[in-house]
């Protein structure tokens, strides 16, 4: 290891951490006081719940963790943070209603037998915010909800800040800043890191790393791969180190006739989440979307499709000359459209309700009479025929979908979809926490699409299955679609920089 | 599978404290009956009188129940008594049932102290075609409305209009003439609630009286409050507020002690309940007028057993009206002394 | 891959219309209709005047207004909403059936439609508020509740209005059936209801809405007009219901209704609706309605104090709801199946 003795604050051993697959396998880290350490990795790499665990919001599975030479092993947050671990998530948690003062302090507001000291909160407030350089903007008296999406992180950031911490730990904390904030923010890091704070920090972004990292440690699925001080590192190291070895198994692909333009995104905008995305999918191919989490792949196929309206741009379908902006889903399936949604139990699935009636939501009319009466006859065989093709295993009709497995669930929601007959089918992270077999069956469905001259959309967090299946693939990176790719002119580590490109300023 | 062996003994639960709730009752009603009682139930079958009365959570109705059920454990021999009420003053619906509901179990009598004047109308005279006796109390029926239906039902109970008259007649005499004053109505769709208004009004006028306000409380102590402070505001020099009810003066008095007008301004009631005995002891409340409320559903079952056994034909029957005063107590007080 | 076995008995809210039907059905109202008949059979024990035809008659005659209340109440239910402004609007729409036939001499059949057609603005007017302006159905009822009981007041000037024979006649048992004409109708709306509800693109779509509106929308259907029109059938009905109560009464009550919300809610969540949406059942709120007429009228007669009535009514409301959330939470128990 690198550090001596001495400057190592927080000392990982073992690590292990596994939810459906394995997260963490045996992970060391040593984290030293008066350092900026950066933790990189792809989608899934584990850098995640590596922090969560440090943080005291998930516990390993196995493992132990020393800190300051004592035993660590928080049981929560508020664990954690009395033996002065704090993070700055990426999801905010702030409490919209209240004050800016009171969210710093939430947990230690100043009061007198109860009653609230009021200027003292604020005196302390407005010292906090100085340190993220919001003193003369924001008055700490104003309701959270009221700022931006911005300045909301930087309060985040500065309830870290305002605490004593001997380790910080921040989860892309630049992803919602401007460049003054971000110079504020670094500059505030080199204090602490003066003062002999250790700092974890979690980013995508290239050139921030380059500005403010002194070491850093690289996972790729849950391992760790390298660790080095960070100006030994060259950029075409770190996306090696990413990527590994180059996958070349492509046994789901197979050739295809192409046909004509199905589906045209024309310079497709969304304020402030997508930015002037076009790209266009043939009849019979399976064009693959791939991108870092948080890049604007999921908001881009909700635009296509209508669940959110885009503010510019448009779409034309089957080469239409006018482009046309959908303003609610049920123009864009009118329109010829499928989406399968990426949260299927949120936004796809009736949970509690029979697999018959998730399957032909969205056709019933086709089973009805003129006025509506239902031939249940008809309905089930339906239904089941395309159970069938989708290989949904299950107990019968009559079953709750929430009783289904994941992959099965999955599956429910795809054959509504195949009932539907649709051109263009738009696919979000279909195989997410999914078992292999249902991935093999999915992957099928894609080819099968593809093969009857649908045109296929595919967003994927796995590269290695993109890769094998795809025609093409466009990557997504900060709301803009930073390059496509042919099959053959592909390789990961390409993928990657395009997927990283984004973030550079 | 689990599931349902689950579910059978969630019914079978619900089932038990059915079960429990049904002892509760039971137990209520055994209390209730002597061992003299259950004898003559098994060797005479007695005529079955339904009281039906409106709300007994009102002072006034629960008192009127209590004095028949007390009447009847003292006249076991003679008849069997269902009592039965509704939830407030304005459940007409299900007083309507109730009447079913008694006419489906074929009690012999029906005594009824009706939630409105002329809803009841129809339905009292189906349970007449079908051979019950109806006797009409406290609430005297809509006649209109029953010369409509071409029926009778004998009214008994006291003249709410002459008993408010008497009330306001005493108010008079401590007013100066072309006083202010206002009335508190009760509901507006009841007959005794009219009377008593247009007793009020009979007085007032003929002692040369101002009425500058007359709205409905609809009977209730919190609306009356509402009503009075509203009265109070709007009229600085108002004199008196004269109440359909107890419950409304009650509510009227506190409208004029949070006025800071106590003394300036007189307020009376009607029925003379329990609570408003201290009040008009000491002053607040003026005069009430005592109908008797406990007795007045025994009067109506007993007209009604005189209807069953002399099967005579039915006549109204006027029951006293007594006014009520800080004197009444004193007097009454005096008495056992002397 | 093995072939997708034959479904097993379970206990679905949807119910499928096919194979094996019968005996599912049954177990469904099974639970309720035993606990009906114990509540027959123990108001028979303490009274010997209870069980017979015309104890049951009466309350068949009691019930059409509540029944066909409770029908558009557990629509409203299944998309997850509430309307409390049913009571209210039956008043209304009672009061101003009452002006029509008293004040404006119109006959019967053209008031009684009048009196529905109010009752249908009023839904509508909740709904689109609802929808419109996104607000929660608790509020926007509960608005109305007061809107339209004002409005009953106002257009009876506070006094019962008495109509007389010509409107007795739906209310009023039918020589030698002893059954009214409402309590025929009320028996047709809710098989109509119930088929509207199970076997139709409708009743399908009004519960997809209140399992999962999200998915709804995705699936590409509008999820709008659905919930509109359900909020309208539950004005509408409550307009019929002010028919059929002004009938019974012969009279227009301006204060008719007032709590039939809550005993409307109380039987339709005895028939086993959750009041979290997506799953309802119109024939079980029928048995619901039943089983709270019961229990009035068996109390009743046994002479049991007020009191006494508030408390054992209140019990099986919560014991009825009680077994509602067990049911439900065994569906969540039950593992997903994997294969």
């Amino acid at each position: 290891m690198p550090f001596t003795e001495s400057q190592v604050v927080l000392r990982l051993r073992g690590i292990r951490k596994s939810y459906a697959a394995p997260v963490l396998r045996d992970v060391d880290l040593d984290i030293a006081a008066g350092q900026v350490h950066a933790l990189i990795g792809a989608n899934g790499a584990g850098k995640s719940t590596l922090s969560r665990i440090i943080s005291g919001l998930a516990s390993p599975d196995a493992g132990t963790m020393v800190l300051s030479g004592e035993a660590y092993a928080p049981r929560n947050k508020a664990g954690a943070e009395s033996r002065g671990v704090h993070i700055v998530q990426q999801e905010l948690n702030l409490v919209p209603t209240l004050s800016v003062a009171e969210n710093l302090f939430l947990n230690r507001l100043p009061h007198r037998c109860g009653v609230l000291r009021r200027r003292e909160l604020r005196d302390r407030a407005c010292g906090a915010l100085a340190m993220v350089g919001l003193a003369g903007t924001v008055d700490p008296d104003t309701p959270v909800s009221q700022l931006g999406v911005g300045h909301q992180q930087l309060v985040e950031i500065a309830a870290a800040l305002s605490h004593d911490c001997r380790v910080l730990i921040l989860d892309e904390p630049t992803a919602a800043l401007t460049d003054p904030q971000i110079d504020l923010l670094f500059e505030h890091l080199r204090r602490l890191r003066a003062a002999g704070v250790a700092i974890l920090y979690i980013s995508h972004r290239m050139d921030e790393l380059r500005r403010i990292v002194d070491h850093a440690t690289i996972l790729r699925d849950g391992d760790v791969v390298c660790t080095a001080p960070m100006n030994h590192l060259t950029a075409e190291e770190i996306v090696r180190q990413l990527t590994g070895k180059e996958i070349q198994r492509e046994s789901h692909h197979c050739a295809r006739q192409r046909g004509e333009i199905a589906l045209q995104v024309d310079r497709l905008s969304r304020d402030g989440v997508l930015h002037d995305v076009s790209f266009e999918v043939r009849e019979g191919e399976i064009f693959g979307i791939a991108g870092l989490v948080g890049s604007g792949r999921t908001e881009l196929l909700r635009a296509i499709f209508g669940a959110d309206v885009a503010d510019r741009g448009g779409v034309h379908l089957g080469g239409a000359a006018e482009g046309v902006r959908f303003r609610e889903p049920r123009h864009a399936v009118k329109a010829g459209l499928a989406m399968i949604p990426e949260d299927r139990r949120q936004h796809g699935l009736l949970m509690p309700q029979p697999v018959l009636s998730n399957v032909t939501l969205g056709n019933l009319r086709r089973f009805a009479s003129w006025w509506g009466r239902i031939r249940a006859r008809r309905e089930r065989d339906s239904a089941q025929h395309f159970c069938r093709a989708m290989d949904v295993h299950y107990q019968g009709l009559d079953q709750r979908a929430d009783q289904l497995s994941g992959g099965n669930q999955q599956k429910v929601v795809i054959a509504r979809w195949l009932l539907r007959d649709s051109r263009v089918y738009l696919f979000d992270e279909p195989t997410r926490g999914i078992d292999v077999s249902a991935k093999a069956t999915v992957y099928h469905l894609l080819n099968e699409l593809a093969g009857q001259g649908k045109a296929v959309v595919f967003v994927s967090s796995e590269m290695r299955e993109l890769l094998e299946i795809c025609d093409r693939i466009g990557v997504m990176s900060a709301g803009r679609m930073t390059a496509v790719f042919r099959r053959g002119e592909w390789n990961q580590e390409k993928i990657l920089h395009a997927a990283l490109s984004g973030y550079s300023r | 599978m689990a599931g349902s062996s689950t579910k059978s003994r969630l019914h079978f639960a619900s089932l038990i404290l059915l079960a429990l709730g049904w002892v509760a009752i039971l137990g209520c009603r055994t209390r209730s009956e002597s061992p003299a009682e259950k004898q003559a139930e098994k060797t005479a079958e007695r005529p079955r009188i339904a009281l039906i009365m409106k709300s007994l959570a009102n002072e006034f109705f629960s008192t009127m129940a209590e004095g028949a059920k007390r009447h009847q454990a003292e006249h076991s021999g003679q008849y069997e008594l269902i009592v039965n009420g509704i939830k407030d003053e304005v459940d007409v619906t299900r007083q309507v049932s109730l009447v079913e509901e008694m006419v489906a179990q074929e009690v012999n009598a029906i005594v009824i102290a009706p939630a409105d004047s002329k809803i009841l109308v129809p339905v009292l005279k189906r349970a007449q075609a079908a051979g019950i006796v109806v006797v009409n109390i406290d609430n005297k029926l809509d006649s209109e409305v029953l010369a409509k239906n071409d029926t009778r039902v004998p009214f008994v109970g006291p003249d709410n209009r002459a008993g408010a008259r008497k009330v306001g007649e005493y108010l008079a005499r401590q007013l100066k003439k072309g006083d202010k004053v206002a009335i508190l109505e009760g509901l507006r769709t009841a007959f005794n609630g009219q009377q008593r208004r247009l007793g009020f009004e009979d007085a007032m006028k003929g002692a040369g009286m101002e009425i500058v306000a007359s709205q409905s409380a609809e009977w209730e102590m919190a609306k009356a409050n509402a009503i009075a402070s509203a009265m109070l505001s709007e009229h600085p020099d108002l004199k008196a507020l004269l109440c359909s009810n107890d419950s409304m003066a009650l509510g009227a008095v506190a409208a004029v002690k949070t006025a800071g007008r106590a003394g300036a301004v007189a307020v009376v009631g009607f029925d003379n309940i329990s609570a408003v005995q201290t009040a008009v002891k000491d002053g607040s409340i003026a005069a009430t007028a005592d109908q008797h409320g406990d007795k007045l559903a025994v009067f109506g079952i007993e007209y009604a057993l005189k209807i069953i056994q002399e099967k005579s034909s039915p006549e109204d029957k006027e029951t006293p009206v007594d006014l009520i005063t800080a004197e009444t107590f004193k007097e009454a007080s005096k008495a056992p002394s002397k | 891959m093995s072939a997708p076995r034959e479904h097993r008995e379970s206990s679905e809210p949807m119910r499928a219309s096919r194979g094996g039907g019968y005996r599912r059905v049954a177990g469904e109202y099974a639970g309720l209709v035993i606990v009906l008949i114990a509540m027959v059979c123990l108001f028979g024990m303490s009274s010997r005047h209870f069980i017979r035809v015309q104890t049951f008659a009466t309350i068949a005659n009691q019930i059409p207004a509540l029944t066909i209340i409770a029908v558009g109440m557990t629509f409203v239910l299944v998309i997850a909403g509430i309307d409390l402004s049913v009571g209210s609007v039956m008043a209304l729409s009672a009061s101003l059936l009452g002006m029509a036939m008293v004040d404006w001499g119109w006959p019967v059949w053209p008031a009684a439609a009048f009196a529905v057609l109010v009752g249908l603005c009023c839904g509508l007017a909740n709904g689109f508020v609802s929808v419109w302006f996104s607000m929660p159905s608790f509020i926007v009822t509960l608005g109305m509740l007061e809107i339209a009981r004002g409005c009953s007041y106002l257009s009876t000037n506070s006094e019962t209005k008495y109509i007389g024979e010509a409107i007795e006649g739906i209310g009023a048992p039918l020589a030698g059936i002893g059954l009214s004409p409402a309590f025929f109708i009320a028996v047709g709306i809710v098989i109509a209801g119930q088929f509207l509800l199970s076997r139709t693109v409708f009743g399908r779509q009004v519960i997809a809405i209140g399992t999962n509106e999200q998915a709804v929308r995705l699936s590409g259907i509008n999820p709008v007009p659905g919930k509109i029109i359900v909020f309208a059938m539950a004005g509408l009905l409550a307009g019929l219901g002010g028919v059929f109560q002004a009938s019974r009464l012969s009279s227009a009550d301006p204060n008719a209704g007032i709590g039939l919300e809550l005993a409307a809610i109380a039987s339709v969540v005895i028939g086993g609706t959750s009041l979290m949406g997506g799953r309802g059942s119109v024939i079980s709120s029928f048995l619901g309605v039943w089983i709270i007429a019961v229990l009035q009228t068996g109390l009743a007669q046994v002479g049991a104090t007020e009191p006494t009535k508030r408390v054992i009514t209140g019990i099986v409301i919560v014991v009825a709801v009680i077994v509602d959330a067990y049911r439900q939470r065994l569906g969540n128990w039950r593992r997903p199946l994997r294969s």
